[in-house]
């Protein structure tokens, strides 16, 4: 008891308050006293009263959301979790067979295959690549935009948003085009390039999509252009927030922009950092669109990163939808493992506890 | 005031860290519920409706065709179903619709036909290749009794019947049939001085490089390694097999057989060391990257980008409209190691079959018999450059095809279709493992030979036999 009204004042937040324990009083005294004068009030009151007494409130409220997210993606996902224990195929779909529990047959599939780990390496070679590139660039993005006039910030936040929300279907067609090799401007550019700026007729008609390097080195470019934006956006945010006594105090220590950037800025925008660089991880590593298109659809194994792989399993004939869920199960649980390092380190750095 | 500040950008990480958390549960679970959404779908995927039978016979009948719809072949139809109302006054109320389905979506389409029960097709066109697989996947209905009441069934060419049965169970009949041979232009074989179509691989390698020379900027030939249909013809050229089954059913891989390691030595070279073919065409099909329905060596051809490739009569209907020269366009057989005869030509075409799932079965198998008998067989065949699955019509039209069907005439007296027809081929060659165009496109790029060829031997045998690689 003692500690519970210790801590009251430390929980001053609508949630805090909604909870029947730590409820203050005055407004509760308050409304018993109006229910004997008011004996004749609406349903509405009544029940607005007996959602405060119980502290329902929040969980009402959490309702509607928590009802979509369970239907849309619960559900699913647990399906999707039975089938990778099962031997799901069309003959189950229809019918035809009755499906049977193969325990963790699929999971053994997965991993001795050798695609899967050909999948996987492409997937974490091209997540190392591109989160830290595309953190980087649009970290002097914010910068950038933190010094520009009011208008030029504008012109430019603008032109890189529009980047960020160009969908990624257009985006890859577009890349796709640009990258082709007949009449693709790229080939056209690199090949009247002088010859020691690495241009020459070899680039004629060079391919961009028939191997994983050339593949994927396209989609980093396109990747780095469609989530730099977001970035720094997020940046600029966080270094408005930033106050700027500590840039004039580390000035006047003698401090230059990289030091005053590496000593005062980004020790304070770490957490955020963090962050940009879970949900980076979590769009680059699970990508499927983008692959999909500039790899020329389905194409050869040799160049899959997981989403290819686990689209494979299931949409390729014949249609093994019980390895590809277990497929995606495997990617769901590398990402929550990435998820969790992220979250430990984001603790560690006291920026969610 | 510093620290205020700092606890607000620490509020504002969490915030975003409890959106990122919100997001990766989105990221994660929608690539996790992939397949239960599209299967979900699925159902809105096809169009025509599905007949009701009443007692005269079913309202509707629903042939699904593959590729784009044909105006000739419309045509075709037309007359067909005229002559099926005739011949069977009961259908006479029966409407027969034509629905096209692009050959890329032709196995997710079934496969969603027989999931979802909607939108089934009565009879389905399928490729001569598909039909071994999808009767073991269970979509097609057995035919052996309607078979053995036909009058057309003794006249069919027994292998590509064969091709449709399995243990004793028959599930498509042969419809027609087509074989690929290398296209080339007359006019441009005279410019380069080349007299005679090539009947060996030096030969057809030296004419590569004299068009190439002959027509500056262009390519001599397509060393495309996605189509395994036409790079077999190397293999069996040079007396080679893909893999064989012993009589007890197990399969051998023989990629590592000498005569078939000298056929993939002579087609990865056509790239890496004669630069006959340019590097753009591996991993492509002979219509360009994989889902592609137009592009590619065919779309070379026809703009003069490139001067022989290998394709079947067929593909004049995806020729560019601005094709430079259409009036020139020769074929000749694909040559085998030291000629003079032919390599054998992978023996592919159509079947009809009945959907397993469609209430009409009867009906459905009547009308095969229209459109399949001798006469419109081979009136269809004639159409689009195919050749008639009967005996008699085709040694009737090796004589009248023309010039340009003269090539495919010769080749397709020399077919072969195994392993293509395996149970488990799709799995080893479309689409999910693609394991020798894999190993081609790799060798190209520079893989070691030995090591690539095995262990693809290996992943060969293994799906041949279990339907797995691991």
């Amino acid at each position: 008891m003692v500690t519970s009204s210790q801590n009251r004042p430390g929980t001053p937040s609508p949630a805090g308050s909604a909870n029947e324990g730590p409820e203050p009083r005055g407004p509760r005294t308050t409304t018993g006293r109006s229910v004997s004068l008011f004996p004749d009030r609406s349903f509405q009151q009544r029940a607005g009263i007996w959602i405060r007494k119980r502290g329902v409130g929040p969980y009402l409220l959490l309702l509607p959301a928590t009802a979509v997210i369970a239907a849309l993606i619960l559900w699913p996902a647990v399906q999707v979790g039975l089938f990778s224990f099962q031997n799901y195929g069309l003959m189950q779909i229809s019918g035809v067979l009755p499906t049977q529990w193969v325990g963790w047959a699929n999971y053994s599939q997965i991993l001795h295959d050798h695609e899967f780990w050909v999948s996987l390496k492409i997937s974490v070679y091209f997540a190392v690549v591109v989160v830290p590139l595309t953190l980087i660039v649009g970290t002097l993005v914010g910068l950038l935009l933190e010094r520009l006039g009011p208008k030029m910030r504008m012109f430019v936040s603008v032109s890189a948003i529009l980047a960020w929300a160009t969908p990624a279907v257009t985006a890859s067609v577009v890349f796709a085009n640009l990258v082709g090799t007949d009449g693709g401007v790229v080939d056209w550019a690199l090949e009247k390039l002088p010859s020691w700026l690495g241009g020459g007729a070899h680039w004629a008609g060079y391919s961009w999509t028939n191997a994983a390097l050339p593949a994927y080195t396209v989609l980093t470019v396109m990747l780095v252009w469609t989530g730099f934006p977001f970035i720094a956006v997020t940046v600029l945010a966080a270094l408005r927030t930033l106050p700027s006594e500590l840039h004039e105090a580390a000035r006047v220590d003698g401090a230059g922009p990289w030091r005053d950037f590496w000593k005062v800025t980004f020790p304070l925008l770490r957490p955020v950092f963090l962050v940009l660089a879970l949900l980076s991880t979590i769009w680059d590593f699970g990508m499927f669109t983008q692959a999909y298109i500039i790899n020329g659809q389905l194409g050869n194994p040799d160049q899959y990163n997981l989403g290819l792989y686990e689209y494979a399993q299931a949409f390729t004939q014949p249609p093994h939808y019980g390895v590809a869920s277990a497929a995606a199960f495997v990617l769901t649980i590398i990402l929550l493992i990435v998820t969790v390092g992220y979250v430990r380190a984001a603790i560690k750095q006291g920026a969610l506890a | 005031m510093g620290l205020r500040k700092r606890s607000a950008v620490i509020g504002a990480a969490a915030g975003v860290a409890a959106a990122a958390l919100a997001i990766a549960g989105c990221s994660s679970s929608s690539s996790s519920t992939s397949s239960s959404a599209a299967t979900g779908g699925a159902a809105s995927n096809a169009a025509t409706s599905g007949a009701s039978s009443s007692a005269s016979g079913p309202a509707s009948l629903t042939v699904w065709r593959m590729g784009g719809s044909v105006p000739s072949q419309v045509t075709w139809m037309n007359s067909v179903v005229a002559e099926f109302h005739k011949e069977f006054p009961q259908y006479a109320n029966t409407q027969v619709n034509v629905k096209w389905i692009p050959w890329g979506n032709r196995t997710q389409d079934w496969n969603n036909a027989l999931s979802s029960g909607k939108n089934i097709p009565d009879i389905t066109e399928l490729g001569n290749t598909d039909t071994p697989a999808e009767a073991a996947t269970g979509i097609l209905a057995p035919l052996n009794s309607n078979l053995s009441s036909w009058s057309g069934t003794k006249g069919l060419v027994p292998g590509m019947l064969a091709n449709d049965t399995q243990s004793g169970t028959t599930y498509a009949v042969p419809w027609f049939g087509g074989v690929r041979a290398v296209w080339y232009r007359t006019d441009q074989f005279k410019k380069a001085g080349i007299t005679a179509a090539p009947t060996t691989w030096a030969e057809l390698q030296a004419d590569a490089v004299k068009l190439q020379n002959a027509y500056p900027g262009t390519s001599g030939f397509d060393a495309i390694t996605n189509d395994t249909n036409a790079f077999a013809s190397f293999i069996w050229g040079a007396g080679g097999q893909i893999a064989t089954q012993d009589s007890s059913g197990k399969w051998t891989g023989n990629l590592t057989d000498p005569k078939t390691e000298a056929a993939i030595k002579y087609y990865v070279g056509l790239y890496t060391t004669a630069k006959v073919s340019p590097s753009k065409y591996i991993g492509q099909t002979e219509l360009g990257n994989a889902g592609a329905t137009s592009g590619g060596p065919n779309e070379d051809f026809g703009l003069g980008k490139l001067d022989m490739y290998i394709d079947g009569p067929w593909a004049k209907a995806t020729l560019p409209k601005n094709s430079v020269d259409t009036a020139n366009i020769s074929s000749f057989p694909i040559p085998s190691q030291n000629g003079p005869n032919p390599a054998p030509v992978f023996a592919g075409g159509s079947d009809l079959a009945v959907f397993k799932t469609s209430p009409n079965q009867q009906a459905a198998w009547d009308l095969i018999t229209v459109m399949d008998n001798p006469a419109n067989s081979t009136s269809f065949a004639a159409l689009s450059g195919f050749f008639s699955p009967y005996s008699a019509e085709i040694t009737a039209s090796e004589n009248t095809g023309g010039p340009f069907m003269a090539g495919f005439a010769k080749a397709a007296l020399n077919g072969q279709t195994a392993p293509l027809n395996a149970k488990n081929w799709a799995t080893a060659d479309n689409g999910k493992l693609n394991i020798i165009p894999t190993m081609l496109k790799q060798l190209m790029q520079g893989a070691p030979f030995d090591s690539t060829v095995a262990a693809a031997n290996t992943q060969l045998a293994n799906v041949l036999n279990t339907g797995s690689a691991s």
